[in-house]
Parts: structure tokens; sequence; C-alpha cells
């Protein structure tokens, strides 16, 4: 039952080939889910929930409403799936994209309020679940991601990720940056576009 | 595409527009089919930017989910709603990404030409490391995981999630270097059984992660310090004993 020999392991996470069956490809598992299969819809959650819910908790900063948030995005998921058109892209990136819009409406939103930070104090409350997925993702963390955005000018990358992952809007990402709004639009392009080729076209699950 | 609307793409792909602005570059892109791969090409890219964001979602989440969707009506497939006095559109947007795809085949070949044979080893092994993490993703996010942890005398702590439903659990360990010389051992232990080498890590190397099959049948998951490439039976004392 051991998943290695002895001795012959590389740095990283080992290859377990033949281990378990193939994971699930996100675009069949929408097209059985699009037909009102509920089954399909759980081991699409099963393959997308950490990820959507880890991207949602990473916009807003806060377990309770990412929690909330992620539940509206994958019911939303549930409610377009006929919807979704294979000609316009990948499953996964559709998935993350209604996620994405999810996370930022409520981030911006709430901006306007300031109770954020109240709740934000109440509910974080770490559960071991949180305390498991930051000793594994130190771990497991998608180095190319991470090297590609390296590979960004600093303003390109602040301009994404301050986009992306914190919901910005592209007017505030420039007040935040001190850039007049033109070079920011551009930054952004043109930062996804070098990161396009860096990372390739691949789209995982 | 040169368009005053246009160097929006970015924006507009990365959610950082308003509704106006979303609504008027959406119609832009209705008219515009090399836009339109623009937007498909670099949503791709965004989503990646998701890929290390992953977390564990709470377990009663699926449930609530799962419950939600059986009291939610889906939506049929959209019928059309383009103006029907423009037959060409259809046939248009399949040339262009026609011609995308040609351009797409053309440019990966000569890259191919290009491509080394430790590119590709590079590719094979972060393909496998993907499908490994895929599945360490399930068992810890799988709503009958359980968890135990115990330090590790020398320091450090060693991490054991089991799920009954995947048969498998997720060893992670996370401890003080040992001396030189010496190499951290992985152990399973069965009812009745001899302890069995659950993995030998590198000299130098003190933190890991590993999959076990088979693992919600075992007692205990033990860790002990070895000589290098490990024993065929553990060195007493062991420095961690997770009870499962």
């Amino acid at each position: 039952m051991a998943e290695r020999g002895v001795g012959r392991r590389p740095e990283h996470l080992a290859a377990v080939p033949g281990v378990g069956p193939p994971p699930p490809d996100a675009g069949d598992l929408l097209r059985e889910v699009a037909r009102g299969d509920e089954k399909a819809f759980g081991k699409l959650y099963d393959l997308v929930a950490p990820r959507v819910y880890g991207l949602i908790r990473r916009v807003l900063r806060d377990p309770a409403q990412a929690e909330e948030v992620t539940q509206e995005a994958l019911v939303e998921v549930w409610r377009m799936a006929a919807r979704f058109d294979p000609a316009r892209g990948s499953a996964t990136s559709w998935i993350f994209t209604i996620a994405h819009r999810r996370a930022v409406d409520r981030v911006r939103s709430e901006q306007a309020a300031s109770e954020r930070t109240i709740r934000a104090g109440v509910a974080s409350v770490d559960t071991p679940y949180d305390e498991v997925a930051d000793e594994v993702n130190g771990r497991l963390e998608r180095q190319q991601v991470r090297r590609c955005l390296d590979d960004l000018t600093e303003l390109q990358r602040q301009a994404v990720t301050l986009a992306y992952y914190q919901g910005h809007s592209y007017p505030r990402v420039a007040e935040l940056l001190g850039t007049p709004l033109p070079t920011v639009k551009t930054r952004m392009r043109d930062g996804l576009i070098r990161l396009r080729d860096c990372m390739g076209t691949g789209v995982s699950a | 595409m040169t368009t005053e609307i246009h160097t929006l793409v970015g924006a507009y792909v990365l959610d950082a527009v308003d509704d106006i602005e979303r609504a008027s570059f959406e119609r832009h892109l209705r008219e515009c089919d090399s836009c339109r791969t623009e937007v498909h090409e670099l949503s791709e890219t965004a989503t990646r930017l998701a890929d290390n964001t992953w977390s564990v979602p709470p377990p009663w989440l699926r449930e609530n989910v799962l419950s939600e969707i059986g009291r939610t009506r889906q939506l049929p497939p959209k019928v059309d709603a383009a103006p029907p006095a423009r037959p060409a559109a259809r046939w248009r947007r399949f040339t262009a990404a026609a011609a995308a795809v040609v351009a797409a085949v053309g440019a990966g070949s000569a890259v191919y030409v290009v491509q080394d044979q430790r590119v590709r080893e590079e590719q094979r092994v972060a393909a496998a490391a993907r499908s490994d993490e895929a599945r360490v993703r399930a068992i810890l996010s799988a709503p009958d995981v359980v968890l135990k942890k115990q330090d590790v005398s020398t320091g450090g702590r060693v991490t054991v999630a089991t799920s009954q439903l995947h048969n498998a659990g997720v060893v992670m360990l996370a401890a003080d270097a040992v001396p030189t010389g010496r190499v951290f051992q992985l152990w399973t232990i069965r009812p009745g059984g001899a302890p069995v080498s659950a993995g030998v890590l590198h000299e130098g190397q003190a933190a890991d992660v590993v999959v076990l099959n088979g693992l919600p049948g075992a007692t205990d998951v033990g860790l002990t310090i070895e000589p290098p490439r490990g024993s065929a039976t553990p060195t007493l004392p062991m420095v961690a004993d997770v009870k499962l």
C-alpha cells in the first residue's frame, strides 16, 4: 500500500500511476448537469468547489461570506448550465467567470458598507479545515502561476492582481497605483497576454 | 479591434469594469469576431489565476449546495436572441475561429520543433504532480474527512487526513530537519501486522505530502529517523505516532 518504493522519489509529489479513477472532465459533467442530473452536479462540486471557494475567499477575505457567495455561485452554475456554450471557452473558465463575478459584486457592494470589517472579525474563527488547507497550500500552490506572475513587470502584476484577487475596478486600481487610467487598462491587457503566453492554453480539469 | 472600447478587454476579463462598461463592451464583442477570440483566450488565462487560491470548503457547504439545487429550477438553453437579419454571423464566427485554429496549429508546431526533451520531461512531471494534487484535494475536501495531528518529538508536526469514501488518506509532514546522514521514513501500522514503509524522504527533506491508499484500514501512521534510503523495519523509538 505504500505509494512509492524506497529512495526513488523526487522532491515534490511523486506520480501515482494507475491510482484511483481518472478525474472527471468539467465539460462532460456540465453537459450532464445541463440535463438536470443532480448526481453529476455532485461530482462537479467535488471537482471545482475547493477552487471556487478558495477564489471567492481570497477576494472577500471573510470565510463566512465566502461560504455564502460560493453557494450562490454554484447554484447559479446549476441554474445556467444549459446556457454554457463550449464554443465560447472551457467549462472551467465559464464556472470561474461566474464565481469571480459574484465575488467582485459582493466585495464592491460591501466596500460601500463598512460593516464588513466587523463581520470579518466575528467570523474569523479558524476551522481545522482552514488549517489543513493552509498547510497543504504552501506545498501544492501552483508554482507555474506564481512563476508567470513573477515574469510580469511590476505594474502589470499589480494591475492584474489588484483587480483579480482583490476585486478592485480599474479606476480604483489606477488610484491605488497612482497611474493614469489608460495605462492601467493597457497594463491589464498586456499583463494578461504575457500570462497567457507564459502559461500556455491548458486549463486544468 | 482597435476601437477605444476595445482597450477595456483586460479590465473586462478581470471583472474590473462597472455594469455600464460591461454592457457596452459586450455590445462591441457581438460585432467583432477577433475580439471574442481574444476575450476567450484571456478568460482562460484569468481562470488559471484561481489555481493557487485553493482552499478546503467547510464540509457542510456541499450538503447546503446540493439541497439548494434540488429546489432550484434550471433555465432552458438560450434561444438565440440575435436579430435574424444577419444569417452570415454564425458562419463568419466559424471561419474566424477556424482561422484562429489554423494559426494556432502553425505556431504550435513551430514551438514544438524547438521543444527539447527536457521541456517534455518537465511537462510530464508537472502533469503527474497535477493529477496527484487533484487526488490530494479530493481527499481533503471529502465530506467524511477525519484529521489527526501529532507533534514530532524532534520538532514539527504530522497531520493525517483520512477518508473512508476515498479509502485513502493524505499524510502531511512539516518537521524540523534531521541530522546529516539521516532521513525521515513514514510507516503504516495495521492491526496484527508489522509496520509497512509508506515512503522514505530524501536527505535534507523535512516536509512532504503523500497519498496512501487503503489508509482507513490502518491504526497508526508512524514516523522514524533512519539511515539514507530507509530501513526494512522501523528504528525505534518513533519520533511521531499518529493514532487513527
